[in-house]
């Protein structure tokens, strides 16, 4: 028929990817679309009546946005939502599910320093701090976001290949009484019980306890 | 327990909420958040808001999905029991209602009511993280 | 069409806040029975008009077991109910006598292993899923009135409890805790071991 077909496919897959609360909006281009598509990006608080355009992510040719700022009140949730456009024709708005920045964030692995002495090692964690505008802004730590935070720890015996685990909710262990001379590899992750959030286990940070005077 | 609450949630929140379509209506978070109420005023909102799940929103969710009717079940007897706990408290006269509670719970009437009943109790349904979030923060 | 006879002795098995529905068999020569289930908690006999609701791992099933234990997920009394089928045939439903409260699920000591690493002190605890907590009691053999404890959320393989002075033998007996029902299981056996310094050797 002779109908002008003006709508272009839809963007696919948006979705918020979360990390420690930096909070980005990611989709894949509609299909069978080469480059030149461009999009626009607006979000919206749950509940509250209206729209709003994000500036810098308006004629983007690039897949994300960031909208940390503007989620970044977790008490709230909100949705998001992008147009993709292309030499005049334009696609729907699709949206994301709803996103709740308390629940839906992945959490990094905590900072991990370890020391030695003859025969202990000390363990120092440090849990990932809570996205934020600026460097000169105040951090806060995900611990003040998650009280319930705990960590658990292994510790590897590079010797005899054995591995015990630690469960603690302060943040420093010191491991005493173990072999002089030997290697030990120490890994730990961030778990928060209520609401169930899981770290993954940092990497290994290896140490040798001093050797025997 | 609370726990199994937001395990039986986890399990359905994506399929609840996408069944609500109303972006500009909540019934527990605006105009005025959970998350502004007095700690006097919490444990008189929790009991109120647990009552009001069980009286009026599970009932109303029935789906056309036997799992997520299942995990609705799942929820709402876990309701039972927690409210049970609860009421210990309010038995013990630890559960004062001050004039704000009673404000904020009229609040979430009228905003419950301001939809037809089915939209209304799915959207209550998915406003679940809402509730148990400002639950667990001021426990 | 003559009716069906409806499922008999309808009882449930429930271990460690795991639950099984099992009932006798319908015999009828020559026909092959289908059983199905369905549940129904406080809040559907107070609050929604005594519905019940069909497991769906047990509709139509041939065996005469039938795991509830997904949707026992309240710590609230529950009903259940079996009926038979055999090709067009359906029988009125059995239905458990009394109803179930998981809170009378029958609990376990837990098994683990002490393990001494050296002058560390180590438990290797059974894994038995999410609702599950364990205390853990140590003291060191000679001074069973300083018994030292810690509670364990999660399990993962080998636990560290302490060190232990050198040469010394040191206990340990534990118990589960299900928070949800706010029950515990008797303690396990105690289990002995010695810390390094001396020959390291297994006591009971």
């Amino acid at each position: 028929s002779g109908e002008l077909y003006c709508s272009l496919l839809n963007p696919r897959n948006v979705r918020f990817e979360s990390i420690n609360m930096k909070n980005v909006l990611h989709w894949s281009a509609p299909e069978g679309t080469g480059n030149g598509v461009l999009y626009k990006v607006k979000y919206s608080i749950y509940g509250v009546g209206k729209w709003i355009r994000k500036p810098e992510c308006r004629n983007i040719n690039r897949t994300w946005c960031d909208l940390s700022s503007e989620t970044s009140d977790y008490e709230e949730q909100y949705y998001a939502s992008v147009k993709a456009f292309l030499n005049g024709m334009f696609s729907d708005w699709v949206e994301t599910t709803r996103f709740n920045p308390l629940t839906d964030t992945k959490i990094d692995p905590p900072m991990v320093s370890v020391s030695s002495t003859e025969k202990s090692i000390s363990i120092i964690l440090t849990a990932p701090e809570k996205w934020k505008r600026s460097p000169e802004e105040e951090s806060v730590s995900l611990l003040q976001v998650y009280p319930g935070l705990q960590y658990n720890v292994s510790v590897l015996n590079k010797k005899t290949k054995k591995r015990w685990f630690f469960s603690i909710s302060n943040h420093t262990l010191i491991v005493p009484r173990l072999e002089p001379g030997t290697a030990y590899c120490v890994s730990a992750q961030i778990h928060v019980t209520t609401p169930l959030l899981d770290s993954g286990f940092s990497k290994e940070h290896c140490i040798a306890t001093l050797k025997d005077k | 327990s609370v726990a199994e609450i937001r395990a039986g949630f986890a399990a359905i929140k994506a399929n609840i909420q996408a069944r609500d379509p109303i972006r500009t209506h909540s019934i527990l978070s605006h105009p005025r958040s959970l998350h502004k109420v007095k700690s006097s005023d919490r444990c008189c909102i929790t009991h109120h808001l647990f009552d009001f799940y069980v009286d009026k929103v599970f009932k109303h969710c029935k789906t056309e999905d036997s799992y997520v009717n299942r995990k609705i079940s799942s929820i709402a007897n876990s309701f039972l029991s927690v409210r049970r706990k609860l009421g210990q408290c309010h038995e013990q006269n630890q559960c004062m209602c001050g004039q704000e509670s009673t404000e904020k719970f009229k609040q979430i009437l009228a905003n419950y009511e301001g939809l037809n009943v089915t939209s209304a109790a799915m959207k209550s349904l998915g406003e679940l993280d809402i509730l148990l979030d400002w639950m667990e923060k001021s426990r | 069409d003559a009716l069906l006879p409806a499922p008999q002795n309808i009882s449930i098995l429930s271990t460690n806040m795991k639950h099984f529905l099992t009932w006798s068999p319908v015999i009828i020569q020559g026909e092959t029975m289908r059983y199905s289930v369905e549940f129904q908690g406080e809040y559907e006999r107070e609050y929604a008009n005594e519905s019940w609701i069909p497991i769906s791992e047990c509709s139509l099933i041939t065996g005469t077991v039938c795991n509830i234990t997904e949707d026992i997920s309240a710590t609230v009394a529950y009903n259940l109910r079996v009926r038979a089928d055999a090709g067009a045939r359906r029988s009125e439903w059995g239905t458990l006598k009394g109803l179930f409260n998981r809170i009378t699920t029958s609990l376990t000591p837990p098994v683990l292993k002490v393990i001494a690493d050296g002058y560390h002190l180590l438990v290797d605890l059974e894994d038995m899923g999410p609702a599950f907590q364990f205390l853990v009691l140590y003291w060191k053999k000679g001074q069973e009135r300083r018994v030292q404890q810690k509670v364990v959320k999660e399990v993962r393989s080998v636990v560290h409890l302490d060190t232990m002075e050198a040469g010394a033998d040191y206990c340990v007996r534990a118990q589960t805790y299900v928070e949800a029902i706010n029950r515990s299981s008797s303690f396990s056996q105690t289990q002995c071991v010695r810390a390094q310094g001396d020959k390291s050797m297994w006591l009971v």
